[in-house]
């Protein structure tokens, strides 16, 4: 593991508080792509991306289900995807299981199973051969021509799909693909439309929620009014109590089909909130509130450990138990105790010590009780606290350091089904704190098991930004540090930069500063996250994996820094150089040895020749090695190569033993004034 | 204070074994369970050794080898000591334990130290601590030399030439801590009744002594035990990073790229909780060693363990395919799993069904280099606080060089300039570590300093972009905007906001400067980290009394709660705001839907014509079609009258946590609903119309008493609300036989119970149901007015229905704590 990942590394024996990341990805997903197939569907044209090749809606409606299922499998391994197709005269076999029954119209393309890696690649052949061959798909899924299938039917036929293959305890979601705002114009549309609404509400009965994704043209605006609004709306309303005033469920993205899939990305994990608990103002002014983080770090999948059967592999399950190191003697869950550590013995000590045969333990009367239980170690834990956000005052917003901080932040927004009135009260507040520029300072528990902490609580009003991003209303709230988490400078001084220096470096910052926004996350997917995950999908697909092809787009973009600031920056290098204050020599212990490093290069190179470098101190030859290498960089000696960074590296590095290294230092400098004549 | 070195410390303790140490006092232990006061009794010796079991425990607690402490007991009836070795004298002095890293035997030997019958002389013992110290420290000059001397001041000291003790203590530097058993403080406040002469002159000596000292202090020894529960910040001192910081491409652009050499400290590091081990008694086998035999003559002795963890593995060969499902899996538990080595096992990751196998750990990483690198600058005013990830860090220009420094100023100070910039930094840690991606923003102490700040943002992968609605724009149906709705706060509501929003400002509500003005009150530099601070009271108070039950933990010390409500004078002023805030907003707490919304989503289509809002359906549904059924049971239920049962899991929702919306011991599938499901109490939200009156319904639960199978067998088909759907089946049934005229519904019940019992053996909801049983043979047969006739019933059924005992649930993959024995005797019990 790198070393980023043991910083926050948590003892093992502790209780650890849940992850974050658990809540969202402990739970089983299960997504039903539910995807049109008409005529309008199927439409050849040419294709934006790619030259000289037809494409049509439901070729990337596909698509965007196997990335989704790309993406779904190394989040979740254990969610499941399943494909329905609707507007098809192809029928499934009537004994193949799942959709062995479905409604005519209707066809299972892939059953809802967990997503592995032969399915997937699969739906890949499939859309690779069609890439060839655009006509393939019709004569695949030939489109219902004359009619439409009662959108009932798709309805009942993914409740039936659903049951037969998604597990009870699963989030089950349909995602619903089509570009037709009204599939029953005519005499019919009432009656169909009606019987659409009962069937959506066997299927939210059973626990399964629709998400639609219509898809919009300039030729053909999706007019939800037409058809769907009467059909979703308020059965989706009231299934999410907390959508706001929208007409439609805010679930519902019309999008070009071109953005299919990034709307999509938008759904790939299901809403849910972290926790759900009270705010409390004053002492009987309570508010009920959700909480949801939308930051959260996400990290490489877990390993597992497998076992061979011989025809398959199998996971082995971990059960973590308590024994007792000297008898070997498993202890009874119910009768652990815990306490602090007893030190460790050490082993000779043990031997001449007439206590050998009790190991590490204590001693007390049969009828005491020298350790705490879980129930008491959780009240140490929560100061007796009951989960809750309490508001302790407000304070200006300029109160909050951007160093105060510690952990990523959660975001709470009103939650009316527990607590009445508290929508209109969250609101304003809100507008309250935005309108005074404060922020409140609040105490939480926000959950059972957690420890507690101030929060420093952050207005948003809603805002679309430039990026397109929404900030939607609601408050952060920041975990403060504790005292206990801050440390002291352990810099109080250093030489500062005159205005000159200032105003240079200003002009090259000002050139690669973006005009608008702030800090774009989208822009900077996580690459080492990327490129284990590409491996891992290149090891199950058992293709080769290609290192050359991955980018890494956290990148600084060097074209555009130079192109744009390249000659300001070098600029303010050559004035750096010539700096009085940068010149001074520092009045540390290492005064003298500043002094004696202006050995020039000639001066090395000479003494190199001569064979005389062994004369210099090893701090010289340090601090020359260092110098070249800085005075090279900054002049822009483009001879300035890696491996005398790294040299460099280890030259300034001060924990460096002195001693018998010099051989290696001269090494060093030998090999690079031979390498550069 | 500037920070200690931490450990290379020796502590002296030297102890005062006098008989009069002997003497009993009674020492307050916080309130038993009932409140009632408690007292323990103890000898002064005892209650004094605390304060050396403390100070002892927190070495063990900080694990340094360097921090070290022997123990000198003066009193002692022989002698053993290194100054009366050489010359003599110095007797009833005895080196107790000589100096080492203490462990859990130290505290043993602490708590082995008993009043002698002899009095000893307190300058003897220190000079004697001086010179073992000295001794010790020969060829250690740096190490901090301590000295506690505890004694309760009743036996003489010969005090001629003490002068020489005190110089010789100032030039070690040694600092003298003097703990005196009712020692008399003007601060605590205490003055001893009746205190001896010896007493009085020997405290006044003592304050002599020490004020010569350059460090040295007397204290009472109960004020010296409250001063160790206060919260101590454990230094830790930030170890620097050397990097480079990177402007440009400074491989093939050298000649403008930039580098500039920094070091990094951390600012913010969350200290984390003392760790916690666990312990159980050792099983006294059959081949008790003889030797413990010997160790413990008696019999009641009991001996803790300290527990490892040991991870085992099982599998489950099954027979199908792997099929990962999870109702398929559960049902297959019954196949027993089998348990294997992990020598065995292969490492790998799973890619949905499909088994990548990836013996190192780790697939290759990617190449990178270490360093950090600017990738560009943004305003800071577009800067979202609330992206900010984690743990801060500083970065300072290398401190050995003033070049370092001047261009790492120049950066700092120009991106500091008018219109703030702050700088999107990508920071490799090491040749080949995960790059993080984070911004990094300007710091500069005018005339000392500039340096920047780090912190870690979000990548694209770790933001979700959860959609939620507007708050203040709400839309009807016909397309309009709504400006007035139970949802909007009114004129009225905002303005009492605002007062409140005044009233509870902490800008001036703190402490008063020198100047006199109010500081803002909440200082995160003086918060204490509660839950820290507690543990590590409570694990060393665990360590020095031996039964947790009659001495408990001292209340926390008040420095950990002062942030724990929001200052009196703010609450005394913002009081009206409050009480108009109260009244104005009306905020009610709903009592749990008793069908889930999202089923009876069809009635809208009635009230249609009203010009409704979409989303304020739950708000005003009159009572529909699949609610009409709850107000019969909740009719049902109001003849039953306030049944005690109808209170179900107290310790979850007990007191006044009566929203208590945790769902830890729920499945965390579908938290939302189950949330909502869960709470109880008042009503329907957002009260625009009167309030229904049928307040006596059984509220929060999703099985109504009338048709309860029909109901249980529902909701275990939706299959997310199992764990609730057991438990009001259960609780229903109690209900139910407990009413007069249950005989009529005996079969039903049965019938009810048989269900139940399936579905919670299979569901692993065993222990719901072992307590649901054991709850209704109470109710049966104890409480009044009691069921026999129904037990008898569930007796016919015989061992079929009794409590679901071990094997059986191991069948199913559950646990349980039931013997088989027990289950077949409890069906009997009468």
């Amino acid at each position: 593991m790198s070393s980023y990942d043991d910083w926050n590394k948590l003892d093992d024996d502790e209780d650890v508080e849940l992850e974050d990341a658990g809540y969202l990805e402990g739970n089983k997903d299960v997504i039903l792509f539910c995807i049109d197939c008409s005529p309008s569907m199927q439409e050849l044209y040419d294709d934006e991306r790619y030259e000289d090749v037809q494409t049509c809606r439901l070729f990337t409606a596909l698509e965007a289900a196997m990335q989704i299922q790309k993406k779904k499998v190394i989040v979740g391994p254990n969610d499941s995807v399943g494909i329905m197709l609707f507007n098809t005269t192809r029928r499934n076999e009537a004994t193949a299981g799942q959709g062995a029954e479905i409604k005519k119209g209707t066809y299972v393309y892939q059953p809802i199973a967990t997503i592995d890696a032969p399915k997937v690649q699969e739906l890949m052949r499939l859309l690779d051969a069609v890439r060839d061959k655009p006509k393939l798909l019709s004569q695949e899924f030939p489109p219902l021509t004359e009619s439409r299938v009662p959108m009932g039917d798709v309805f009942t036929s993914c409740n039936w799909v659903m049951r037969d293959g998604a597990s009870k305890t699963a989030v089950k979601r349909v995602f619903l693909i089509t570009d037709e705002d009204d599939p029953h114009p005519g005499p019919t549309h009432d009656r169909l439309a009606k019987s659409a609404k009962t069937t959506l509400e066997d299927l939210l009965q059973a626990g399964v929620t629709v998400e639609p994704f219509f898809i919009s043209s300039e030729d053909k605006s999706f007019d939800p009014s037409k058809f769907y609004s009467f059909v979703l709306s308020p059965t989706n309303v009231i299934e999410d109590a907390e959508s706001g005033g929208a007409v439609l469920p805010e679930s519902i993205s019309i999008a070009r089909v071109e953005d299919l899939l990034s709307q999509m990305r938008f759904h790939e994990v299901p809403k849910r909130a972290f926790f759900s608990t009270r705010l409390q103002l004053a002492e009987g002014f309570v508010i009920g509130v959700k909480g949801y983080t939308p930051v959260t770090e996400r990290k490489k999948g877990k390993h597992e450990y497998f076992y061979d059967l011989g025809d398959r592999m199998v996971v082995a399950k971990s059960r973590s138990i308590m024994v007792d190191d000297m008898s070997h003697a498993y202890a009874d869950k119910s009768e652990i105790l815990s306490g602090m550590t007893l030190g460790k013995a050490s082993m000779d000590e043990e031997k001449e010590d007439a206590e050998q045969a009790v190991g590490v333990a204590r001693v007390t009367q049969a009828n005491m009780r020298p350790f705490y239980t879980q129930d008491e170690i959780n009240s140490f834990r929560t100061m007796g606290l009951e989960p809750m956000i309490k508001l302790l005052g407000f304070k200006d917003i300029s109160e909050l350091a951007y160093e105060d901080n510690v952990k990523h932040s959660t975001f709470i927004y009103p939650d009316e089904m527990t607590y009445s009135g508290s929508k209109r009260t969250f609101t304003a507040l809100l507008r309250t704190m935005v309108r005074k520029k404060k922020i409140g300072i609040a105490l939480g528990l926000a959950r059972r098991n957690s420890t507690p902490t101030f929060y420093a609580m952050l207005p948003q009003l809603p805002k679309t930004d430039e990026s397109g991003w929404d900030d939607p209303p609601g408050i952060h709230l920041i975990p403060l540090p504790f005292a206990d988490d801050i440390r002291a400078a352990r810099v109080e001084r250093a030489y500062q930069a005159n205005s000159e220096l200032e105003k240079m470096a200003r002009a090259w910052i000002d050139k690669i500063t973006v005009r608008q926004g702030g800090y774009p996350p989208d822009t900077y997917p996580n690459p080492s996250l990327a490129y284990h995950n590409a491996q891992l999908e290149a090891a199950a697909f058992r293709e080769e994996f290609d290192a050359e092809s991955f980018e890494d787009l956290s990148k600084p973009k060097y074209d555009m820094i130079h192109k744009r600031a390249g000659q300001l920056m070098r600029a303010w290098k050559e004035a750096l150089l010539v700096d009085e204050t940068a010149n001074t020599v520092t009045e540390t212990a290492g005064t003298k040895r500043k002094a004696d490093v202006t050995v020039n290069e000639a001066e090395i190179r000479s003494m190199n020749d001569y064979g005389t470098l062994a004369k210099l101190r090893v701090d010289q030859l340090k601090d020359g090695c260092q110098v070249r290498v800085f005075l090279d960089a900054q002049l822009g000696n483009p001879r300035c190569s890696q491996a005398l960074r790294n040299a460099h590296e280890f030259c300034k590095s001060k924990s460096l033993p002195s001693s018998g290294k010099k051989a290696d230092l001269m090494e060093r400098v030998g090999e690079w004034l031979e390498a550069h004549p | 204070m500037p920070a200690e070195r931490a450990g290379f410390t020796v502590t002296m303790f030297l102890v005062d074994v006098s008989p009069s140490m002997g003497k009993i006092r009674e020492v307050e232990v916080p309130d038993g369970a009932n409140g009632e006061s408690m007292t323990v009794e103890m000898t002064n010796l005892e209650y004094a050794l605390q304060f050396v079991k403390l100070k002892v425990q927190e070495m063990i607690y900080h694990g340094r080898k360097t921090e070290q402490c022997g123990l000198i007991l003066f009193g002692t009836d022989d002698t053993d000591n290194t100054v009366n070795e050489k010359n003599g004298g110095y007797e009833h002095v005895s080196e107790y334990i000589p100096i080492l890293q203490p462990d859990v035997r130290t505290l043993a030997k602490i708590s082995g130290i008993e009043p002698s019958e002899t009095t000893g002389d307190a300058i003897d013992a220190l000079i004697v601590g001086i010179e073992t110290q000295q001794e010790y420290l020969e060829r250690k000059p740096s190490w901090t030399r301590k000295i506690v001397l505890i004694t309760d001041g009743e036996s003489p000291i010969e005090i001629e030439d003490w002068e020489a003790t005190v110089s010789k203590m100032n030039a070690l530097k040694i600092s003298l801590t003097v703990v005196g058993v009712d020692f008399d403080d003007d601060e605590l406040p205490f003055h001893e009744q009746g205190k001896s002469d010896i007493k009085r002159t020997n405290e006044s000596f003592y304050h002599t002594f020490t004020s010569k000292l350059e460090r040295g202090v007397v204290g009472n020894a109960e004020f010296a035990l409250q001063e160790l529960a206060r919260p101590e910040i454990k230094q830790v001192k930030s170890q620097p990073s050397v990097f480079v910081l990177r402007v440009g491409d400074v491989e093939s652009r050298a000649e403008e790229a930039i580098e500039i050499y920094v070091k990094t400290y951390k600012y913010t590091a969350k200290a984390s909780l003392p760790s916690i081990k666990r312990f159980a008694r050792r099983v006294k086998g059959d081949d008790e060693d003889e030797s413990r035999m010997q160790l413990d003559d008696d019999e009641d002795k009991v001996i803790w363990t300290q527990l490892a963890r040991r991870t085992e593995y099982f599998i489950d060969r099954g027979d199908g395919e792997e099929d990962s499902e999870g109702d398929a899996e559960d049902e297959r538990k019954g196949d027993a799993l089998e348990k294997v080595e992990k020598e065995e096992l292969v490492r790998g990751f799973k890619y949905g069904a499909s088994y990548v196998p990836c013996p190192d750990d780790t697939f290759p990483k990617l190449p990178t280099l270490k360093g950090i690198e600017i990738c560009g600058f943004f305003k800071a005013k577009h800067f979202k606080r609330w992206q900010e990830m984690g743990e801060v860090y500083y970065v300072f220009g290398d401190t050995d060089k003033a070049m370092q420094q001047v261009a790492l100023s120049s950066l700092v100070k120009a991106m500091a300039k008018s219109e703030e910039k702050f700088a999107i930094a990508r920071w490799v840690k090491k040749d080949g570590g995960e790059p993080k991606v984070g911004v990094m923003w300007p710091m500069t102490i005018e005339g000392q300093m500039d340096y920047l700040m780090w912190v870690q943002m979000p990548f694209a992968d770790d933001i979700r972009n959860f959609p939620f609605g507007s708050l203040d724009k709400l839309v009807s149906k016909t397309n309009n905007t709504v400006t007035s709705h139970p949802y909007l706060p009114t004129k009225e509501q905002e303005s009492a906001m605002d007062r409140f929003v005044d009233e509870m400002d902490l800008m001036n509500a703190g402490e008063k400067n020198e100047e006199g003005e109010r500081e803002p009150w909440f200082d995160v530099r003086l918060s204490y980290n509660p839950a820290l601070h507690r543990m590590k009271q409570a694990l060393l108070h665990a360590a020095v009394v031996d039964d947790i039950s009659k001495n408990p933990l001292p209340p926390p010390h008040p420095e950990l709660t002062k942030y724990f409500d929001p200052p009196l004078r703010v609450l005394k002023r913002a009081r009206d705001a409050i009480e108009e805030c109260k009244d104005l907003f009306k905020v009610r707490e709903v009592p749990a839907k008793v069908t889930r919304a999202r089923k009876d989503g069809h009635v809208r289509a009635r009230d249609e014509d009203e010009d409704m809002l979409l989303l304020d359906k739950t708000a005003k549904r009159p009572p529909t079609s699949s609610q009409m059924p709850t107000t019969q049971r909740a009719f049902a239920s109001q003849h039953a009258g306030p049944s005690p049962k109808a209170k179900r899991k107290p310790e979850a929702r007990s007191g006044d946590d009566s929203s208590a919306t945790e769902s830890e011991t729920e499945p965390e599938s579908d938290a939302e609903d189950l949330l909502v499901n869960k709470g109880k109490g008042a009503h329907l939200p957002t009260p625009t119309r009167s309030p229904e009156p049928d307040r006596g319904r059984a509220s929060g639960r999703i099985i109504g008493n009338t048709y309860p199978l029909d109901d249980f067998r529902q909701n275990i088909a939706r299959g997310d609300v199992v764990t609730k759907a057991v438990e009001d089946l259960g609780d229903i049934i109690k209900e139910v036989v407990a009413k007069p005229f249950a005989s009529r519904r005996t079969e039903e019940m049965l019938q009810c119970m048989r269900v139940l019992r399936k579905v919670a053996l299979e569901e692993d909801e065993i222990d719901a149901w072992n307590a649901f049983l054991r709850q209704l043979h109470e109710v049966c047969l104890e409480s009044k007015p009691g069921n026999k006739e129904f037990w008898t019933h569930v007796q016919g059924e015989g061992r079929t229905i009794s409590l679901i005992s071990k094997s059986e649930a191991s069948k199913f993959g559950g646990t349980s704590d039931v013997t088989d024995a027990y289950a077949a005797e409890f069906i009997h019990q009468q």
